[in-house]
């Protein structure tokens, strides 16, 4: 009986419908940044000279277009197994405060597997297309249109490894130079897009202005965290400077 | 132990390759994300503390960004920072000009890096 109560709830509610939001996201543009930038991971595994099977495993399973990069690198190097572990976890740490902030909107407390794997489908991308979308969704649309949007993204990336791999033609550098450029253009519209108060707009600009500093004082590994932690927290109190200061011209200089 | 283990070459052959990406990549990457899961057990998603969270989240977007701007690698870096930082301005008008049109962005974007490419190239 309670099955049959609960079959009701998902007749009546549109998942597929938002499901098919997530893909037509994609649909709008990520689908050739990501099969672009896939394209230039699938040719670097072929330099790198593993099986295309492990290619496209690599993004699968990975799923961090750096980490990706970082691990090809380091085999076409010969560095050894822990020191690749250790340089790939390294790079990840960046995915943390992207998963925590997204995370509550999706996990459900019943069904720990399924939360990882839904964990597992965050990065860059599906944190850009969807930390905006979800908070105005109905609570039953946010986690199917969350996954249609990551499947999309991730058979883009693994279309992109697959003909990278088996095209492996050199680019001349000049269009290498606009398939590197893909990403961080993106990336920078999107958060743009994104932004939408003074604690957006100062998180952006405090990050990229104290990266460079950052990187020079941590060196690269965990700069990026740092950066995020120092600069998102400056821009937090900036945040609340402004509020405290909006409330008390409000209030006529009444205010605390 | 034999050293050699530790080298990718030792994990040939069938199946192997594919326990090496699991063990030495795979896992230590997944392992930030699973950890995330357990800092967020009991986070109410409307919780002040959330915003704190996006706030360094973007700051670390906007820094990821911004290397790959001064100091990208491969091809890009053949590109004078000036054309990187001008294509990415170019970018940014054009989403604006066109009412938040991030593709059209996008596409300017590159196009511009890659005419910069070839005329500094």
């Amino acid at each position: 009986m309670h099955d049959a109560g609960s079959f009701d709830v998902t007749e009546s509610f549109p998942t597929r419908k938002y499901a098919m939001d997530g893909v037509r996201v994609v649909a709008s543009g990520p689908v050739f940044y990501m099969t672009l930038t896939f394209l230039g991971i699938g040719g670097l595994a072929q330099q790198a000279d593993v099986s295309l099977g492990f290619a496209v495993a690599g993004t699968l399973l990975i799923w961090a277009g750096p980490a990706q990069v970082i691990m090809l690198a380091a085999m076409m190097n010969g560095l050894a197994l822990p020191a690749i572990a250790l340089s790939v976890s390294l790079s990840s740490v960046r995915l943390v405060p992207m998963c925590v902030s997204l995370l509550p909107w999706l996990r459900d407390p019943k069904r720990p597997w399924f939360n990882v794997y839904i964990a597992h489908h965050i990065a860059v991308t599906s944190w850009v297309e969807s930390i905006r979308r979800l908070p105005d969704m109905p609570p039953e649309g946010r986690v199917p249109y969350f996954l249609g949007l990551a499947h999309a993204l991730i058979a883009c990336a693994a279309f992109g490894t697959i003909l990278g791999y088996l095209l492996a033609v050199s680019l001349p550098p000049q269009l290498a130079a606009g398939l590197l450029f893909v990403t961080p253009v993106y990336f920078m519209l999107a958060l743009v897009r994104n932004a939408s108060d003074v604690l957006d707009w100062c998180a952006l600009g405090f990050g990229a202005a104290f990266a460079p500093i950052s990187r020079s004082i941590f060196g690269s590994g965990f700069d990026l965290l740092a950066t995020g932690l120092i600069a998102g927290t400056a821009a937090y109190l900036a945040q609340r400077y402004h509020k405290r200061r909006a409330v008390g011209s409000s209030k006529g200089g009444a205010g605390s | 132990m034999n050293a050699e283990v530790w080298n990718f070459d030792y994990w040939s052959g069938g199946l192997w390759p594919y326990m090496a990406l699991i063990l030495f990549t795979f896992l230590p990457s997944e392992f930030w994300r699973v950890i995330s899961l357990y800092i967020v057990r009991g986070v109410d998603p409307k919780s002040e503390v959330l915003e704190w969270v996006r706030a360094v989240s973007n700051a670390l977007l906007a820094a990821v960004v911004a290397n790959i701007i001064a100091a990208p690698s491969g091809a890009l870096a053949q590109v004078p920072l000036s054309a990187r930082i001008g294509a990415m301005v170019l970018a940014l008008a054009v989403y604006l000009i066109f009412r938040r049109f991030v593709f059209g962005g996008v596409v300017s974007g590159v196009v511009a890096i890659i005419g910069a490419a070839f005329y500094f190239g």
